[in-house]
């Protein structure tokens, strides 16, 4: 009896053993993407703040003003890719949320069931297509018809660059903004309709304002998609080394691709400048980031009033 | 009588006024989603258009480079019975010419050259379409057929040839993304699908939960181009692994997390309340309810959480290239230089690049795709099996 009792006790207590070796097991797991952010932050930034810092080092305001990039005769400015890349962003935001939008309008409130099983499935593979096919796409297509019109003769540019983007962030904002227009609860639709207005009255001065949060933060999520595409944008910028884009027809350097233009063969202060254009980059990440992140949070609490 | 008349006017206005204004924003609608559609067609139509004429057998089954090897061949007079006119009684082999090179056509299930043996001594079997460059000490530059026969069954014994086997295809390509995609599975999805388990399981809101939370959110909004800059740096140079497919792969780890964890978790959050109050109330342990309970009934939602990210390694560039590199080969070792390797995605970007090579980068491309069709609809079908089960 005794001894059956111990025997008892000693398998329990094995059992507390195993599940808390688990619990700690699981919560180690969970910790890692806590200790992922931190050591990139660490890394990237020690390595991309060090040629401002110590003996012969380079000014951070001209690297954060210049008008050019030279490597070769230690000049490294970067203003005119921070105004490449915002304009790029801006340029697929203004092309790509409208188009993304009405699309998802399409979707969740005017297509027949048998046009949404093919639409559907057409997005899904527009958001799993690799950034370096749109980025053959754009160079053998975009830039080729750009050649064309375009007065400088040129068709790396602005604009190849932003109509990419603007296709690349379409799967975003059409799967985000579809979500948030189907979850608009169905009796706002019907009080609409009862006020005596038509379909597209309600799905404008209705269903989109009530949705407005969500196409908020799938505009937010495309931001970050357009400002930290690095391979499409590449091959179709230009890549200038130095000058503000003047029309959309100029060429421009975008953050990203400056980095993945010259990480290859950079060493040095050349390659810790490459690090720095990536600390900039970073930080207009973590700013969307947390701005994206206060958007789901507050949609959060309003899904919890209701 | 004359304001009722004027009012119904205005009424009618009104009406033709709101008309025009649907009739145009259902335009645009339909315009949007028809250019949504446009886009996607015009797009695989010009990397089928560009890339569909290099594929071919050739392409899908050889290796990237020419592989040039001088090999030992033990001629055993195999009495063959073959007529052919390119046919080699001493070898076994039928050779025929193209573009003036030497081709092997086709080798006999006793031919010696299956034997054949390169300078180290290891066994190098000569194949199919290997272009024979040089035999004994004849070199079989501008040749007929006639002296190349007569070469090679000059004499009897060993005979020495040097063997090119040419190359123009996306083997290694293939296989490196396969071992990246093992590896970066074997790295993440334990760490991922446990993290989802405390989150969903064991965390209690508070502050613990919500730093977890923060750091998720913002891993998934980094750009796979710091990724790759925080894994050169880490993993290539601070941990002297140079470009490696284990460089690479935990890259790429990092990267996942986020995917897996929040797929794996809203699968957890779907496995109802009542499965787990059922298991605890028979006496079963919390882990025990975990592992017999909600993992199995959680898998098909942790599967698609895998193949979505099968899908993102395969279409990933960035964050590869400088911690995998842009080498073509078969990695031999997980670091080190032997370890290098391109998977299909950064080698079209290498393509590009390099080479200004669109046509053979489409040929990739079309690869890629039908890869990412693939998986988008393997992800369907579990999902849609995992679906009907539950509500049935």
């Amino acid at each position: 009896m005794n001894n059956a009792n111990k025997e008892k006790i000693v398998a329990k207590r094995q059992k507390d053993y195993k599940e808390k070796v688990f619990h700690f097991i699981f919560l180690v797991s969970a910790l890692v993407s806590v200790l992922s952010v931190i050591a990139i932050i660490v890394f990237v930034f020690s390595k991309g703040l060090k040629p401002f810092f110590g003996e012969g080092a380079y000014s951070f305001f001209d690297f954060i003003t210049g008008l050019k990039w030279d490597p070769g005769n230690d000049v490294y400015g970067i203003f005119y890719m921070i105004v490449g890349s915002v304009l790029a962003t801006l340029g697929a935001i203004v092309l790509g949320v409208p188009i993304g939008l009405l699309t998802a309008v399409f979707i969740a409130e005017i297509a027949p069931k048998k046009i949404v099983a093919i639409i559907r499935p057409a997005i899904e593979l527009l958001a799993g297509i690799p950034s370096v096919i749109y980025g053959a796409f754009g160079l053998g297509v975009i830039v080729q018809l750009i050649k064309k019109v375009s007065p400088t003769g040129q068709g790396e540019s602005l604009l190849a660059v932003i109509c990419v983007l603007a296709i690349m962030i379409l799967p975003t904002i059409i799967t985000l903004s579809e979500s948030s227009l189907r979850a608009v609860p169905k009796s706002y639709r019907e009080a609409s309709y009862g006020l005596g207005a038509s379909k597209i009255q309600t799905i404008f001065k209705t269903v989109v304002p009530a949705a407005k949060s969500g196409i908020l933060s799938a505009t937010v999520l495309g931001i970050g998609r357009a400002i930290g595409e690095t391979m499409a944008v590449m091959m179709i910028a230009g890549n200038n080394i130095g000058g503000l884009p003047n029309s959309i027809w100029s060429k421009i350097r975008p953050l990203t691709s400056n980095i993945s233009m010259e990480m290859s063969y950079a060493s040095g202060r050349h390659q810790d400048m490459l690090f720095a254009t990536g600390v900039v980059l970073f930080i207009f990440i973590l700013v969307i980031n947390t701005v994206l992140i206060r958007l789901t949070g507050k949609m959060g609490d309003e899904g919890s009033k209701k | 009588m004359r304001a009722k008349a004027r009012r119904w006017e205005f009424t009618m206005i009104k009406n033709s006024n709101t008309k025009l204004k649907d009739g145009i924003a259902g335009g645009l609608i339909y315009l949007s989603a028809t250019i949504t559609v446009a886009i996607l067609i015009v797009i695989i139509g010009f990397v089928l258009y560009k890339g569909l004429p290099g594929i071919n057998l050739k392409f899908l089954t050889r290796m990237w480079d020419d592989v040039t090897t001088v090999v030992d061949v033990n001629r055993n007079n195999v009495t063959g019975n073959n007529t052919e006119a390119g046919y080699v009684e001493s070898l076994g082999i039928s050779i025929a010419l193209e573009d003036e090179a030497v081709v092997i056509k086709s080798i006999d299930n006793d031919s010696p050259v299956k034997d054949a043996v390169n300078v180290k001594k290891v066994p190098y079997a000569l194949k199919k379409g290997d272009v024979i460059g040089k035999a004994g000490s004849t070199n079989f530059k501008n040749i007929t057929l006639e002296e190349a026969k007569l070469a090679l069954n000059e004499g009897t014994g060993p005979i020495k040839m040097k063997v090119t086997r040419p190359g123009g295809g996306i083997v290694p390509m293939l296989v490196s993304t396969i071992y990246i995609i093992g590896l970066t599975l074997i790295i993440a999805a334990p760490i991922g699908i446990c993290a989802a388990i405390y989150l969903n399981e064991y965390a209690k809101p508070g502050k613990t939960l919500n730093i977890i939370r923060f750091a998720i959110q913002n891993l998934a909004g980094i750009p796979s181009i710091i990724y790759g800059l925080f894994g050169m740096l880490v993993f290539v140079q601070g941990f002297k692994m140079s470009y490696s497919i284990l460089a690479g792969s935990f890259t790429l780890s990092i990267m996942l997390l986020p995917t897996i964890i929040s797929t794996t978790e809203e699968t957890l959050k779907e496995v109802p309340r009542t499965y787990r109050e059922s298991s605890m109330g028979l006496g079963a342990t919390k882990l025990q309810t975990i592992s017999k309970i909600i993992i199995p009934s959680a898998l098909p939602g942790i599967l698609v959480a895998i193949i979505l990210s099968i899908g993102r390694i395969v279409g990933e560039s960035a964050a590869l290239i400088w911690t995998a590199g842009t080498i073509a080969q078969i990695p031999k070792t997980l670091v080190g230089s032997e370890a290098a390797a391109a998977t299909l995605t950064t080698k079209m970007y290498w393509l590009i690049k390099e080479t200004a090579d669109l046509e053979q980068a489409s040929s990739i491309a079309v690869v890629l795709i039908v890869l990412v069709i693939a998986l988008n609809i393997l992800s369907k079908f579990i999902t849609r099996r995992f679906l009907k089960k539950r509500t049935s």
